[in-house]
């Protein structure tokens, strides 16, 4: 009885939805080939997107913040000034700097059409899972942190990096600590893609130049360095080089101080930040760093960088925000070229960021043909004294 | 010698951390039968709760008094111990008694701690902050040497972390066997309707079992975070390990615990870097891995762990 | 504390309120805390005037918990869960789904799209008025009210009124949104209109039920049960009716850059283009026939109980679904060899209509099967023995609803939806369903049968799924170590040396570790995982590659003689080829439960010394259960390897084998549907949260939802029978806490 009556009702609810449906429908005109109605009367101006990909959750998550938040600041900064002439958006991403998430993340920035650069991703795993798809797409890709040394040998056509790869950095350091006549050296890396590839290139310049090496590993996210610091000493070893990060480097150079270990201590670009000088405090004193970065104290607008960062998200920039500052940046003054020459698309953005020279904070942004930074090759030499880093000089003229 | 001294000191130290944590998941074991993942998170919590307290006691610490020190340690102990009581009880209220009223199967326990695992980890880290590099202020010279055995030197740092867990486990193992409360937890860990019949509240003792838990738990995240750093995902790593050097003991036994956790922190220590020269055999890079072939071959041999189960029932 | 006033339960109910406000207002919002100031986010959630809002939250919980009993008797009236599921949907659809992909509208949400629609010159009239003044709300909100009010006063007219409105609603929001689409030009995926549709059709049907309801207790199971069992495919034919109209009437069929074209405008776009005669024979007429055909067969069949009629449904379902696919093919390839802006080839650039129809057909040509392969008239009236089969099924989704040919309306919706909806999906779905959600899938399968079936609690389980991760990438020569290059292989051929050496793998863990009882041998599952990571980022002797992992997996290809199928970055392709491995491991795994080995499985996870003592070789199962479920996750492997390409050792975390567990304890631990439920929806959300919350926060709303699953479903998504029996009281004794803890307070105590 109530089974039949509720099918009339469907009946009849059915015969309502086909006629509003047809009804609503009957406005609509057709179109010829090439047609179709593209107005944008929601919106006005031009909005561009810049995209971030790179670790918002999980473990790594805090390195995806140190950059976002640069690259947001590098945009508002930007919108605020007004002089741009269209408006810039920022779409965060989160690949968990997991390569199995990136592409994930990858589609999602494909997706939305006003993107027109990335910045990211932050880990070489997830570059080279994500690499092609961004190519294909032709989307410019900046990323300020992944920095394994194959990245550009793999084909990628959008790919740029604004930091030297692992294979200059650790091949100048390692040529350096050979020059100091040490027949010993004592390498540990920390497990990661970056960290075991500088300690990698570190180890064989090391081993050509006739220096006796000792490998070890600690994974990055050990905060025991007791071992790894006994082993470091007992071996007797004249110099260490930590390939990692500079947490992690930190609370090594900490254990290092506690079984006082007194040889030279030294790390790579992932090491210098004053994250690293805060939590090693003064154990942190004597450390060398390689870097293929400029010093940082030549630019004048880094401690502005710094100021402005600090007032907007309550913290004081972090490992990779100045990089991820100046590959922002880096980006919009490549839109910007872009409008000048005409038209924003993502192709002419891309060829923009080929031909790019802009003066950052931490280096100048300058890329060559596949991608790495111009002028990489210069790799500068600084240390911590009193608790600040300090530059050296070049790292080919240390003895 | 001496650098095997200095290895075998480090695994201590690393050790009666895994003990203190470890603790934390046999009692509540003990109990119900069942692995506390969220444990790793009080011990998280009680990092930052007792920096919190330290931080608006010392400041930045540089310049305080002798005197000082040990008080600001023993506080620092209590707010970590007290911070990580109410998380642990608050974890029972709602992650597992609900649970329990519905009758859930044991599986469902072990996810619905795993839930309150990432939620409070992340909740700690959105609050506070998501840095790896936490540290507490330096209010006194962890590196001074106090001790020297045989050339191997042990700083302020490792005594304290070594008298301090092996104190609160002297403690504990009082607790449980000396007080009425101790019985109580027993008598529930023993058969959980005889001890209802014999009038023990087992929520409540439950729930006690929980806060004993969480405090030792909030004070070893204390101790570790004095030590090396604390950060919202501190808790993961030293939590797996320790519920693996309480399995390595017998899990529900607490002097299990104990010595699964100095085991496993002296084996980790030891192990790998034989033979103890710096040219290690293994390497560093293995220390995990020989910790659970370690792991594998004690429960091949003894099935249920060094001392077997004791506080809980032999299935 | 043992004054009467802190014991009162109400006291602590209310302070149990006002924590949950408490974590609340620490929950949301933007506050991040700072290394140089622990108190700042505290005070910027505690000491904003927001935190009276959570405030209110939590006493509007308390009183909700404190005068539930009151509450109940409305709530068991007719209507009520409808109105209720109805009302959240639309809610749903209005605050977290997208009503836009333009990025032109801001986020794309209501909210956004409305406020920029509201302002639109030269948008259809109907949709600027529900756009503007808040008027969707308002309209939510009145439907609502007064479908609320008809069943609190059981007024029948205010329901017919309120069901009216619903479906006027439902259908004014759908096409307001089509309207913004179309003005937007640009091709759209977003869902909010629909589901909009949905929520105000499930109000409509809630005011309906109020409307024409008998008793004043509702029964949902048995109504659906009637409606299901009234004519057997009947909810299919209405399905494709639905379907079907929206494709053929409303729905884009072509969609190069810049439009979106109906069936009409498509026809009008290619006539007297050269496309091939058929094609334009079905634009112009021949699908509306076959729809119409199809679908009054299909309901006669349906109605009549007529089989022959069925099998002829069946058929012209088939050739149309056939003949839609062969239109959108050619269309699709037409426009991008006639270089049609945007059109990028074969299977490109097609709306979801198209898809649709396709859908539609399907589900017709389903009904007719049901009604078709139907028992006899008498069978059907004492319908135990034709379900017989379906209760032996490890689920119990189809369990409440007994009605004759049931469980085959759920598969066809479902395979229809696994079919068909993917290509209407945004090119972010699509990836995130082939490289996550059916990856995991996939996974959860395997570990249930360790978990599920066996009992054995594996928390190493990704192990496996590394090593046929690797063994991809070695016989595929990426990594240092190559096969001689004659050996290379595709990844398709890999998945048999995958499964094997997961199978070795599975018994070279097992053995060992076969005397350990439960949470020994989770430990020691958990501690092969990590060694098997650490293995592969140590990378002894360079045979891993070590954490730089190993680049340059081939996609997979097929190259039969004349038959050559090359995948490449098309997911679409990807997900046919995933979804072809998950039924074919859905189905063995079937046969599997109801075998002599899945009940040796059930017996030893129940009692294993009573399953020793019946003769079961436990070693020996428990030993295949690990064999079988690694090897599952070996294909998961293969497939993954060779769909991202590039595979390293942080894929394969322990976190990972720990969220799989999760998965399948989410979904109901030993049911095959439930185990896929609980990945699929538990690796849907984390990529659904990155709309709604930061992404910082991700997790920790995952871990929320995770917690607050296990409390209210303890047993999961979809409970296996046979855990379900257990719950219910059968093994009540066998954990003996659980009975002896008495009654009480406790925040999760209701509800």
């Amino acid at each position: 009885m109530r089974t039949q009556s509720l099918a009339k009702i469907a009946v009849v609810g059915m015969v309502g939805v086909l006629a509003l449906t047809a009804c609503s429908n009957s406005k609509k005109s057709g179109s010829g080939l090439g047609g179709g109605a593209s107005s944008s009367g929601a919106t006005s101006g031009g909005t561009y997107t810049i995209a971030f990909e790179g670790p918002l959750s999980g473990d790594n998550q805090q390195l995806g913040i140190n950059e976002v938040n640069a690259a947001e600041l590098a945009v508002n900064q930007a919108n605020a000034k007004g002089d741009l002439g269209f408006t810039l958006k920022l779409l965060k991403a989160d690949d968990v700097g997991d390569p199995s998430k990136a592409p994930a993340a990858a589609a999602q920035v494909l997706q939305d059409n006003t993107v027109m650069g990335v910045i990211g991703p932050s880990f070489s795993g997830a570059t080279k899972a994500v690499g092609n798809t961004y190519g294909d797409a032709g989307l410019a890709v900046i990323t300020p942190s992944a920095s394994n040394g194959t990245l550009q040998t793999l084909g990628f056509k959008t790919f740029h990096r604004i930091i030297p790869n692992d294979n200059v950095e650790g091949t100048q350091g390692a040529d350096w600590l050979a020059r100091k006549g040490l027949k010993k050296v004592f390498v540990v890396d920390d497990q990661s893609d970056y960290g075991k590839g500088v300690a990698d290139a570190v180890q064989s310049e090391l081993k050509a130049k006739g220096v006796t090496v000792t490998r070890s590993s600690v994974d990055a996210k050990t905060t025991d360095y007791g071992a790894a610091a006994q082993s470091v000493k007992s071996s007797g070893a004249g110099a260490l080089f930590y390939g990692g990060y500079d947490a992690q480097a930190a609370l090594f150079a900490k254990a290092l101080k506690a079984v006082s270990y007194t040889g030279i201590t030294a790390g790579g670009n992932g090491v210098k930040s004053s994250v690293f000088t805060k939590g090693a405090g003064d154990a942190g004193n004597g450390w060398y760093f390689t870097c293929g970065c400029l010093d940082a104290t030549i630019a004048t607008n880094a401690k502005q960088f710094t100021a402005d960062y600090t007032k907007a998200y309550n913290t004081p920039p972090s490992t990779y925000s100045p990089e991820a500052f100046d590959a922002t940046n880096a980006l919009i003054q490549a839109i910007k070229d872009a409008k000048s020459k005409g038209s924003v698309t993502k192709a002419s953005v891309l060829a923009a960021v080929n031909a790019v020279d802009y003066q950052g904070i931490t280096t100048e942004v300058k890329f060559g043909a596949d991608g790495e930074p111009a002028g990489a090759t210069t790799v500068s030499l600084y240390t911590q004294k009193a608790g600040q880093i300090v530059s050296v000089g070049l790292l080919k003229d240390q003895s | 010698m001496t650098d095997f001294l200095n290895y075998l000191i480090l695994g201590l130290t690393r050790g009666s951390m895994y003990a203190l944590i470890a603790l934390g998941y046999t009692l509540v074991y003990g109990v119900l039968q069942l692995i506390n993942f969220a444990h790793s998170e009080v011990f998280m919590s009680g990092a930052f709760g007792s920096y919190i307290i330290i931080h608006a006691v010392v400041g930045d610490g540089k310049s305080l008094p002798w005197f000082g020190v040990p008080l600001v340690f023993i506080l620092g102990l209590g707010s970590g111990a007290l911070t990580g009581a109410v998380i642990a009880w608050s974890l029972e209220r709602v992650a597992y008694r609900p649970l329990r009223r519905r009758g859930a199967p044991k599986l469902a326990f072990l996810i619905s701690a795993i839930g309150m695992s990432f939620f409070l980890s992340q909740l700690a880290g959105k609050l506070f902050n998501r840095f790896t590099n936490n540290q507490f202020p330096t209010y006194f010279q962890q590196n001074r040497r106090v001790l020297s055995i045989a050339g191997a030197d042990v700083s302020v740092i490792q005594l304290t972390l070594i008298v301090t867990a092996v104190l609160m486990m002297l403690f504990l193992d009082r607790l449980v066997s000396g007080t009425k409360l101790g019985r109580s937890i027993r008598g529930v860990a023993e058969d959980a309707p005889t001890a209802a019949l014999m009038g023990i509240n087992i929520d409540k003792t439950i729930s006690r079992t929980f806060i004993i838990g969480g405090a030792l738990g909030g004070a070893a995240g204390f101790l570790f975070g004095t030590a090396f750093t604390f950060s919202n995902i501190m808790g993961f790593l030293p939590g797996v390990k320790a519920f693996a050097a309480a399995v390595l003991g017998g899990i529900g036994n607490i002097r299990g615990a104990m010595i699964g956790g100095l085991l496993l922190g002296v084996v980790e220590n030891l192990v790998p870097t034989a033979p103890w020269n710096g040219h290690a055999w293994i390497g560093i890079g293995w220390t995990d891995v020989v910790a659970f072939v370690v792991l594998v071959l004690v429960l091949v041999v003894r099935p249920s762990g060094i001392l077997g189960e004791r506080l809980g029932r032999a299935a | 504390m043992k004054t009467g006033f802190f014991s009162s339960p109400h006291v602590k109910r209310l302070a149990g309120c006002m924590a949950l406000a408490f974590v609340l207002a620490l929950m949301i919002g933007n506050q991040e805390g700072s290394q140089d100031d622990y108190g700042l986010a505290f005070r910027q959630a505690i000491f904003s005037p927001r935190i009276i809002l959570f405030i209110a939250i939590g006493l509007l919980v308390f009183a909700a918990m404190t005068f539930w009993p009151y509450i109940t008797p409305y709530l068991l009236r007719p209507g009520v869960r409808p109105l209720a599921v109805g009302g959240i949907t639309v809610l749903v659809s209005q605050t977290l789904l997208k009503w836009s992909d333009d990025g032109r509208t801001g986020n794309g949400k209501f909210n956004s799209v409305a406020s920029k629609a509201a302002n639109t010159d030269g948008l259809a009239p109907m949709a600027k008025l529900f756009f503007s003044n808040y008027l969707g709300w308002i309209l939510l909100l009145v439907t609502f009210g007064l479908g609320a009010a008809a069943i609190l006063l059981s007024l029948r007219a205010l329901a017919w009124v309120a069901a009216v409105l619903g479906v006027v609603g439902g259908i004014w929001a759908y096409t307001s949104q089509a309207a913004v689409r179309d003005f937007l030009g640009t091709p759209d995926h977003s869902t909010g209109g629909g589901v909009a549709l949905i929520g105000y059709l499930t109000l409509a049907a809630a005011a309906l039920a109020t409307a024409l309801a008998t008793g004043d207790i509702a029964d949902t199971r048995a109504f659906v049960n009637r409606l299901l069992a009234w004519r057997p495919g009947m909810p299919l034919v209405v399905l494709g009716l639905i379907v079907g109209v929206i494709a053929f009437v409303q729905a884009t069929w072509f969609s190069p850059q810049g439009s979106n074209q109906t069936l009409t405008d498509t026809k009008n776009f290619f006539q007297g283009n050269g496309l091939a005669n058929l094609a334009y024979q079905y634009l112009a007429w021949l699908g509306y026939v076959l729809f119409i055909a199809t679908l009054l067969t299909a309901a006669a069949a349906s109605y009549l109980r007529h089989k022959i009629l069925g099998w002829v449904a069946a058929g012209l379902g088939t050739v149309a679904l056939l003949l839609s696919l062969i239109t959108m093919y050619d269309m699709t390839d037409l426009a991008a060899a006639a270089g049609v802006d945007g059109a990028t080839g074969p299977w490109q650039n097609l709306g979801s209509g198209a898809w649709m129809a396709c859908a539609a057909f399907f589900v017709l040509a389903g009904a007719g099967l049901v009604v078709a392969t139907l028992g006899g008239r008498d069978e059907q009236d004492e319908s135990a023995p034709a379900e017989a089969p379906a209760a032996r099924s490890s689920d119990t989704l189809s369990r409440g609803f007994s009605a004759p040919g049931s469980s085959k309306v759920f598969l066809f919706v479902i395979l229809a939806t696994a079919l068909f909806y993917p290509p209407t999906a945004t090119g972010f779905w699509q990836k995130v369903l082939v490289s996550e959600i059916g990856i995991y899938v996939l996974l959860a399968i395997g570990l249930n049968v360790v978990v599920g079936w066996a009992g054995l609690l594996d928390l190493g389980f990704i192990a496996f799924y590394a090593i046929g991760s690797y063994t991809t990438a070695y016989l595929t020569g990426a990594l240092p170590y190559k096969p001689p290059s004659f050996l290379h292989l595709s990844p398709l051929l890999a998945i048999p040396f995958a499964i094997a050496i997961c199978l070795l793998a599975g018994v070279a863990l097992g053995a060992p570790t076969l005397r350990l009882r439960g949470d020994y041998l989770a430990i020691v599952t958990l501690g092969f995982g990590e060694i098997i990571r650490i293995t592969a980022n140590n990378n002894p002797g360079n045979i891993t590659n070590g954490p730089k992992g190993a680049f340059g997996i081939p996609h997979p290809r097929i190259e039969l003689g004349p038959i050559k199928f090359v995948w490449g970055q098309n997911n679409l392709q990807y997900w046919y080829l995933l979804l072809v491995l998950i039924v074919i491991v859905v189905l063995l795994f079937r046969r599997l439960e109801a075998s002599r080995l899945g009940r040796a499985w059930a017996a030893i996870r129940e009692d294993e010394v009573a399953a020793q003592a019946t003769g079961i070789n436990t070693t020996r199962v428990k030993l295949l259960a690990f064999a079988i479920g690694a090897s599952t996750s070996g294909v998961a492997g293969v497939f993954f390897a060779s769909q991202i390409g590039y595979i390293n050792p942080e894929n394969f975390v322990l976190n990972n084998s720990i969220l799989v567990v999760a998965y399948v304890v989410f979904g109901g631990m030993g049911s095959l549907p439930g185990a896929m439920a609980g990945a699929a929806v538990l690796t849907w959300l984390p990529e659904f949260l990155k709309d709604q919350v930061p992404a910082e926060d991700r997790q920790m709303w995952i871990g929320a939802v995770v917690l607050l699953m296990m409390i209210f479903r303890p047993a999961g998504l979809i409970p296996a029978k046979r855990r379900a029996a257990e719950l219910r009281g059968l093994n009540r004794s066998s954990s003996a806490e659980v009975g002896a803890v008495p009654e009480g307070e406790g925040m999760g105590a209701r509800a």
